[in-house]
């Protein structure tokens, strides 16, 4: 029910340069994106070509040049309305499935009735009833980025980022943990971003594709995916919608990863 | 219930196969000594050990020196892990701090502690406060080091969830990089708690009217060996207990990390 189209996020010239050994590195040189409300966007490109950074100064985490505007007021650090889950999961160990999930809540300073309540919604939502009381080390991968995924539900953030989620997951978990995740934007409408390699993956779950150049990373290429998100996943993927806009996508980040190769490749 | 009857049993022979080199080696001491290789008066035989350590045990003696050692170790221990984890988690906080610390701390690493302690008898007199700053200065450093180490290791994921969980910049440091460095820390006090017992000895040796060095010192200058090595062995076995102790409470505390897995499946095994 999107009436009216509003910008959520709105990164406008943000660059970044990292210290190194041999010098400062530019990761990121005057990126500019717009994220509207209750949008999906993923952002691929070349390993290495900054796009973890884009999402990393979106949460507030890293310091950047240039600003990054949240509901028209430019953010100066992380902020509960962001939501983050990271490619290894970033569970606490020291706690269990349980008071992970309910850390933000306790955070929030909820009574602990509404806690108990929320947390066994999502412990039914991402189908983990009866792992309760378990530590992250007792957990599969699937299951830690399920309890990282309800963990940052439990907030109900406006924003959700997400670093390369599935990036550590095999093939069949990781399709399964899309569906899921697909599921769960289809119903709460969250502004997503995603940062991700995975072409796949990308035009599955996104409205919009951007594809970032190598370093310095630019966001120099976009594409709108619209499709029938409702349909089975069989159906969708074997589309030729889905393939004809997959392999626009797949060529367009070939073009970058090659260039960076040569980048790397030439004297410096 | 055969099967508990044979879990008790595969336990008790578990038990007797660590002991085992134990035995052993008071085999080879009784029969080193027996033999003659070693005159008795400078090595008393095991017998004579246990024989001296049943008499000092009836006498009372022992109890009330063993709780001043224990004292001194205890009090040493405990002020200096709480001073090393705020020394290392305040080097990982502060840059300048660190840079003001960690020469000191390298610096005085290999030094022996005990080179101190008739300066600090000097300073302090003889008795407790000696003995207590000599513990303190050993158990500093392993502390410092295991926590400084135990923070700076925090993921940094870690520390970015709990932000964006709502956890301010203050927090992070309880909530986050102190239960991440927990297992470093315990750690640390394992090492300490070692020290804390070598130390407190070894001041008492040098600076002390009473407690289990002292004693040691005693029967050691008196000639009387049987009863020296009786006042080993009482430290040797309290030693082991308060360190069985310190790995009881770390299981407990630390059930949630990895090392107590692989702990847990080793002994299964």
């Amino acid at each position: 029910m999107l009436d009216v189209v509003r910008p959520k996020i709105d990164i406008r010239g943000v660059s970044k340069t990292y210290a190194s050994e041999r010098g400062p590195v530019l990761a990121l040189r005057g990126t500019d994106l717009t994220v509207n409300e209750g949008e999906f966007v993923s952002i691929v490109g070349p390993s290495g070509c900054g796009k973890s950074t884009l999402l990393y100064v979106v949460g507030g985490f890293l310091e950047a040049d240039g600003q990054v505007i949240i509901d028209g007021a430019p953010i100066t650090g992380p902020g509960t309305d962001r939501g983050i889950v990271f490619q290894e999961y970033a569970l606490f160990p020291w706690l269990t499935v349980r008071d992970n999930i309910g850390y933000g809540l306790e955070r929030q300073g909820l009574p602990a009735i509404d806690c108990e309540k929320i947390i066994d919604r999502l412990i039914g939502v991402i189908g983990l009833a009866g792992f309760d009381n378990r530590f992250p080390r007792e957990l599969s991968g699937g299951m830690k980025q399920r309890v990282a995924i309800a963990r940052t539900l439990a907030r109900d953030p406006a924003i959700l980022l997400l670093d390369e989620p599935f990036g550590a997951l095999d093939a069949q978990t990781r399709e399964i943990m899309q569906d899921e995740l697909l599921r769960i934007w289809l119903e709460t409408r969250k502004t997503v971003l995603l940062v991700t390699h995975d072409v796949t993956e990308a035009v599955f779950l996104s409205n919009r594709i951007c594809v970032m150049s190598a370093r310095p990373g630019q966001i120099i290429e976009e594409f709108a995916v619209a499709l029938d998100r409702e349909r089975p996943r069989e159906e969708l993927v074997l589309s030729a919608d889905f393939n004809t806009i997959r392999n626009e996508v797949w060529l367009s980040v070939r073009r970058q990863a090659l260039a960076a190769g040569q980048q790397n490749a030439e004297p410096s | 219930m055969p099967n508990r009857r044979k879990g008790t049993l595969a336990a008790a022979l578990r038990l007797m196969g660590r002991a085992l080199p134990l035995v052993l080696f008071g085999v080879v001491w009784q029969v080193v000594v027996s033999s003659g290789l070693i005159n008795r008066e400078f090595l008393p035989p095991p017998t004579a050990v246990a024989v001296a350590f049943a008499d000092l045990f009836t006498g009372g003696d022992i109890a009330k020196n063993l709780f001043v050692t224990l004292f001194r170790a205890g009090a040493g221990l405990l002020i200096g892990a709480a001073c090393g984890v705020w020394i290392g988690v305040m080097m990982a906080r502060s840059q300048r701090f660190k840079d003001y610390v960690m020469p000191i701390v390298g610096g005085t690493y290999s030094l022996p502690k005990s080179a101190l302690i008739p300066l600090f008898a000097l300073w302090f007199g003889i008795g407790n406060v000696t003995a207590i700053a000599a513990v303190f200065l050993a158990c500093l450093l392993p502390m410092i080091v295991n926590t400084y180490h135990g923070v700076m290791t925090t993921p940094k994921v870690l520390v970015w969830s709990a932000q964006a969980l709502g956890t301010t910049r203050r927090e992070v440091w309880s909530r986050v990089y102190l239960r991440n460095a927990l297992p470093d820390i315990f750690t640390g006090l394992r090492i300490a708690l070692g020290f804390s017992f070598v130390l407190a000895i070894s001041a008492e040796m040098i600076a002390s009217t009473n407690g289990i060095g002292k004693l040691i010192f005693m029967y050691g200058e008196n000639g009387t060996y049987d009863y020296m090595f009786a006042a080993i062995a009482c430290v040797v076995i309290v030693a082991f207990f308060a360190d069985r102790g310190l790995l009881l409470i770390t299981r407990r505390l630390l059930g949630w990390h990895e090392s107590a897995v692989a702990d847990h499946d080793r002994r299964r095994a």
